[in-house]
């Protein structure tokens, strides 16, 4: 074998390292990022796994009514709520909720953020100038206010707070999206599928958003953090789920804020579920950002 | 510099045009029209005829949106549902309660936000750095409503060091020549009444700066870190400079760039925080005056707030920017 042909050998067993193997790497090699991991595996399972975790159904009435209940005991390990519902398969599916509702807003914002920032970056001119105004016209609105705003027109409700804080992250998106569109778009590669005669819209699906999606992941990420915290606090304010039975986080919150005194448990725990969830989300998203651009590393 | 200025000053009157119209057309697309919506649904049909001629709800689109500037030009927002008072009146006695909380948690924010930065990027990889990030990763994953009811089953429930609700006990007896109620107890000289609001100051502001908080402390100590390792400092250290004035005057000063961009950012997030720490102290400001508004379906307040909010939110931001431009030299503005 000659020393090319040992080269070539060896070369050929070096695995190509792209943007995404480096990221990944660097990724497990960050122990906040991991524990932010393990969270939320907790939270997921939980939720998915909600009706076998939880020893009681979550509006079943397993205790004996009372004003002011007793903490933890008697195998409640999260002790029991005024009706007399286990507290702890009531966080359960709780989580369960909060699960859903991070997943929905997210998708809401993004898919709306996708568009209009994928339209505005790639197109340019007139549509890029009336969309970006549009989106600043609603950041010149603080988020939450747009929120309230929002579920006033459609109504309190579940769905209708989702959508509204959905709707809130769409500027984010859409800004986050256009801008490394628009970096993408003077690149060397694109000018060369173009000039091979890549269409247009292959040009932008296939080529240039592929690149432009990693600090948009990340965003999601950290989005969907937000989006539950902000669900919990439209409820905390009495504008979520009207059905009184339904085990969300910020209701469980709001029926109890006024039984701090004897009951803190009813308060403790829901709000702990809130933060472990969304604290988990964050070391993720943190970590995700940490992994793809390193140079943001803090 | 002077042009940068003009120039932003110029790009805010579209913006306030576009949220005027925003909430011009919130309140006609509220559920049951906006005669009812502004009158409340108790409302008599003399009442409704009067503020339906008065909006001229007959009238296109584009006129009643002409006589709405010109009301909202005269600073007449309308009147609200439940207390009979001049939407502007309400908001205006409201907003210094509001004021005085988004200070008080932002001198908390600010007062250990950036120390503590500081200190954990001097101690980089230390025990306090590790305690810092977690402490502040744990501030921006906390919902600000909960831990304001931590903290006032702590300190004022279990302990019994501070009261929980209000701004002042109600048995003191303090003039309100500004509203500002600890600017108040100074100006009449009424110590107890100093002594007092400040005492109910603490827990709500504690609750409303923490997130500020852990975001400046790591801003702050993102910065340092970055200026640590810049070359004047190195050359300072070498020609043996002391320590203190290299840490005051090369590292703390460049550092703070950033920090006073997301100072800024927050004082206007602090705003819509502010909702859901009133709500749980009890703390008469825009925040509950928005939820009661919400709740009794005071729509007049509501879009009355709404659009106070989203102005102070701009301007707010306006400041940031051109304080920015001020502070930064280095950054061309075209």
């Amino acid at each position: 074998m000659s020393i090319t042909e040992a080269e070539a050998a060896q070369l050929a067993f070096e695995r190509p390292s792209g943007l995404w193997r480096d990221a990944f790497e660097r990724f497990v090699r960050n122990p906040a990022a991991l524990v932010g991991v393990v969270l939320v595996l907790v939270f997921v399972l939980a939720a998915i796994f909600a009706p076998a975790v939880a020893p009681y159904e979550p509006r079943e009435q397993v205790g004996v009514l009372a004003r002011n209940p007793a903490g933890p005991g008697d195998g409640h390990i999260m002790g029991l709520d005024e009706q007399g519902r286990d507290q702890f398969s009531r966080i359960v599916f709780g989580l369960r909720l909060s699960l859903l509702v991070g997943v929905v807003s997210v998708l809401v914002g993004l898919s709306f953020g996708l568009v209009f920032g994928a339209l505005a970056g790639y197109l340019g001119g007139r549509i890029d100038f009336a969309l970006m105004r549009l989106m600043d016209l609603m950041l010149s609105i603080p988020g939450f206010l747009l929120a309230i705003g929002i579920v006033t027109l459609l109504g309190p409700g579940l769905f209708q707070i989702m959508f509204a804080v959905g709707l809130v992250q769409v500027p984010t998106f859409a800004r986050l999206l256009r801008g490394s569109i628009l970096g993408q778009k003077e690149g060397d590669y694109v000018l060369a599928a173009r000039s091979v005669g890549v269409p247009g819209r292959r040009l932008l699906l296939v080529h240039i958003l592929p690149n432009s999606i990693a600090p948009v992941i990340v965003q999601a990420t950290l989005a969907m953090a937000t989006a539950i915290i902000e669900v919990a606090a439209l409820s905390f304010v009495g504008l979520g789920p009207q059905d009184p039975g339904l085990p969300e986080l910020g209701k469980m919150l709001a029926d109890n804020a006024n039984r701090l005194q004897q009951s803190a448990h009813l308060v403790f725990f829901p709000g702990l579920a809130i933060v472990i969830s969304t604290l988990g989300i964050n070391l993720i998203g943190d970590g995700l950002r940490e992994a793809i651009d390193p140079k943001l590393r803090t | 510099m002077l042009g940068y200025v003009l120039r932003r000053l110029l790009l805010l009157i579209p913006i306030l045009f576009g949220l005027s119209l925003i909430v011009f057309l919130f309140v006609r697309a509220l559920p049951g029209g906006p005669g009812i919506a502004l009158l409340g649904e108790r409302a008599t049909a003399q009442d409704l005829q009067e503020i339906e001629e008065n909006l001229g709800l007959d009238e296109p689109l584009p006129v009643q949106y002409g006589r709405y500037l010109k009301n909202l030009a005269t600073g007449d927002l309308g009147t609200s549902v439940s207390t009979r008072r001049p939407v502007s009146e309400e908001l205006s006695r409201r907003f210094p309660a509001t004021f005085e909380l988004a200070i008080a948690a932002m001198i908390f924010a600010i007062g250990l936000g950036i120390p503590l930065g500081y200190i954990a990027a001097k101690r980089y990889q230390g025990v306090l750095d590790n305690a810092s990030l977690v402490m502040s990763l744990i501030g921006v994953s906390i919902p600000v409503f909960f831990l304001a009811l931590l903290l006032k089953y702590v300190f004022a429930v279990k302990l019994g060091w501070l009261p929980s609700i209000g701004r002042i006990n109600i048995l003191i007896d303090l003039d309100h020549p500004t509203n500002f109620y600890v600017l108040d107890s100074i100006l009449t000289a009424n110590w107890e009444g100093l002594t007092d609001s400040l005492k109910h100051l603490i827990l709500p502001a504690i609750a409303l700066g923490t997130i500020p908080l852990a975001i400046i402390a790591r801003i702050t100590r993102a910065a340092t870190l970055d200026v640590l390792s810049e070359d004047y400092v190195r050359t300072a250290r070498a020609k043996g400079l002391d320590p203190s004035i290299i840490g005051r005057r090369h590292v703390l000063k460049n550092a703070m760039l950033p920090v006073v961009t997301v100072i800024g950012l927050q004082t206007g997030l602090l705003l819509t925080g502010a909702i859901l720490t009133e709500t749980v102290f009890a703390w008469p400001g825009l925040g509950t005056l928005i939820l009661n508004a919400i709740r009794f379906r005071d729509y007049a307040v509501l879009q009355g707030g709404i659009l106070f909010f989203a102005v102070l939110f701009v301007l707010m931001n306006l400041l940031v920017d051109i304080s920015y431009a001020f502070l930064n030299p280095r950054i061309r503005y075209r």
